[in-house]
């Protein structure tokens, strides 16, 4: 486990930011979600080492995150959301001298910048000033400085925001074959779900500094509830206020469409019991496929 | 563009000896300042007084060769080599002047360009303390100064040395490396704090620069007007330029250019960079990588 956090509790004063966190995060690709206050950069800057919990013990990588805070820096690549580089200088520079800030030599940091900017597709641009790139290189550049140092885990934060679609995916793609491949465990934090469903196996979800779900991605989309899509003629409050009553949470889409999700041990059949009952007409009834979307709004409690 | 089939390699290498971690910021700095426009040019002027000096301590030890140049065979005083030769190299406005300029050049960007372009988070998110980036961005400024303070100060005396080709000068005045030594070290820790202090208030370098200018001349400027007025020595201490003669008069224990007390300067220098190391403390948070 390279990740693993017993009872974290840490506050901003009054504000409590993480109330007793356990996790234990497996190998792979692991997508860090939570609405904003949710305590996911609280948690981040605990993992990195920036901040000591107030009470708990954890330990990334095997080092402790109370008193090895240096150690931790030295094995993680950390890729920020915000636009960040150093002005006046080629990727060639900027990565080098990343990867000397790491601790390593020069030399090698100058050799092993070359690759990864290899690796990351920008071979070409290598020798352009930073300030000339696009957003699409910018991405790229800054997971290139968090892999200079060949890190054994990888924070990315907000990995693919502001790119196109194809930028998007080129990014996805090389974060998959980082988590897949090259024995590198990534940590995605993102409001981008679908890009934490393409990528992620293993899914943590913090809402208001507790963890409010964790594991696998498959299985908590699945063992958790059934998702419904139906449509009935007329009015539906009074269908949807029964289903409600029935422990169900419902979704109304714009084109008038109710999301229903049954909680363990309901079945379809309850919904048509429903309906017969308040003399609803069903037009349209189908078992959808549970998506992180719902999975997160459910646990978050959102809709 | 696609994932390159090179694929990514494992690096295999040793991470370097934590205690230098500041060292690749120094070397980088350095050689950022080297790229600006003019700067070669700003430090050679920043250099002429140090050759301009060393040739008055040849001139003086060859004085025989050079009789011809002088009208009366009498030594000019400004060719005496003492304390107060060297005093007059490192208190000498224009000497004072390039150091600002100096500061201009290589110490405004060094923190408002990583404000501006939110590089902080690439440092701290590598394992260096605060302590390594100040002291990285710090010894910028520091290699600048000491290159125009104590190298041309060491070489003056040596070259002293070497000219009379006996241990005299340095018998005469035993305390004179010391009094170098602590002078340059004092102005350059000052300007290290004052350069990096105004650099973390503003993202804009061009605005730092005018700061890193202005301050010095106002201050000088708000001593000239006060003393017009009230005729009163005191408010010398208003001024960076006249603080720093004051000390430097006193390192090389010569007469003082004020009627006011040695320490009081000294308490001012020193107040000044306590204050920019604690607004420079509250600036820079490491905490503040993961927004």
């Amino acid at each position: 486990m390279s990740v693993e956090i017993k009872d974290l509790h840490f506050s901003y004063g009054k504000l409590k930011a993480l109330e007793g966190v356990d996790l234990s995060l497996p190998s792979g690709a692991i997508g860090l979600l939570g609405p904003n206050g949710a305590g996911k950069s609280t948690l981040l800057r605990i993992l990195l080492g920036f901040l000591k919990p107030e009470r708990g013990e954890g330990r990334v990588l095997g080092y402790n995150i109370k008193t090895q805070q240096r150690q931790i820096r030295r094995y993680v690549g950390y890729m920020p959301e915000d636009d960040c580089l150093i002005t006046n200088v080629d990727a060639v520079a900027f990565t080098s001298y990343l990867g000397e800030l790491s601790g390593m030599p020069r030399q090698e940091a100058m050799k092993r910048a070359h690759e990864v900017l290899f690796y990351v597709g920008l071979e070409e641009s290598r020798y352009r000033n930073l300030e000339t790139y696009s957003s699409g290189m910018r991405q790229r550049l800054k997971l290139a400085q968090a892999l200079v140092h060949d890190p054994k885990l990888i924070f990315l934060d907000e990995p693919t925001s502001g790119l196109d679609p194809q930028g998007r995916q080129e990014i996805l793609d090389l974060i998959k074959d980082i988590s897949s491949k090259k024995d590198i465990q990534v940590l995605i934090s993102s409001h981008i779900l679908s890009d934490i469903e393409a990528v992620c196996s293993y899914v943590l979800i913090l809402n208001k500094g507790k963890v409010a779900n964790q594991g696998d991605l498959q299985a908590l989309k699945q063992l958790d509830y059934s998702l419904y899509e139906l449509k009935v003629k007329g009015e539906t409050e009074s269908i949807v206020d029964k289903l409600k009553a029935m422990e169900c949470r419902i979704e109304k889409t714009e084109d008038g469409m109710l999301k229903v999700y049954m909680p363990p041990g309901k079945s379809a059949q309850e919904i048509f019991r429903v309906a017969t009952a308040g003399g609803h007409q069903v037009r349209h009834f189908v078992k959808s496929q549970t998506s992180l979307e719902d999975l997160f709004a459910e646990v978050v409690g959102v809709d | 563009m696609t994932i390159k089939e090179k694929g990514y390699t494992h690096w295999d290498g040793e991470f370097l000896n934590k205690k230098l971690s500041w060292l690749p910021i120094t070397r980088y700095g350095i050689k950022l300042t080297f790229r600006k426009k003019f700067f070669k040019l700003l430090f050679f002027l920043a250099l002429t007084p140090a050759v301009l000096f060393l040739a008055g301590i040849y001139v003086a030890e060859r004085m025989e060769d050079f009789k011809f140049m002088i009208s009366e065979g009498e030594m000019p005083d400004f060719l005496n080599i003492d304390p107060a030769y060297f005093k007059a190299y490192f208190t000498n406005d224009y000497m004072l002047f390039m150091m600002v300029m100096l500061l201009v050049f290589c110490g405004a960007g060094l923190i408002s360009d990583d404000l501006k372009f939110n590089s902080l988070q690439l440092y701290f998110s590598r394992p260096i303390t605060k302590r390594d980036y100040f002291l990285g961005k710090a010894s910028v400024i520091v290699f600048f100064l000491l290159i125009v303070t104590l190298l041309p100060g060491l070489v003056f005396i040596l070259m002293k040395l070497v000219f009379s080709a006996s241990f005299e000068f340095l018998s005469a005045y035993p305390l004179l490396p010391f009094s170098v030594i602590g002078y340059s070290l004092l102005v350059t820790i000052f300007f290290s704090f004052y350069g990096l202090f105004l650099s973390s208030v503003n993202k804009n370098r061009r605005y730092v620069a005018i700061l890193i200018f202005g301050l010095y001349i106002f201050s000088d400027v708000l001593y000239g007007i006060f003393y017009g007025i009230f005729r009163d020595e005191y408010f010398a201490l208003l001024s960076i330029k006249e603080n720093l003669k004051q000390a430097g008069a006193f390192l090389f224990d010569q007469k003082l250019p004020h009627d006011t007390p040695w320490f009081l300067s000294f308490v001012i220098i020193v107040g000044f960079c306590v204050l920019g190391a604690y607004v420079l403390k509250k600036k820079i948070r490491g905490v503040e990588v993961v927004k």
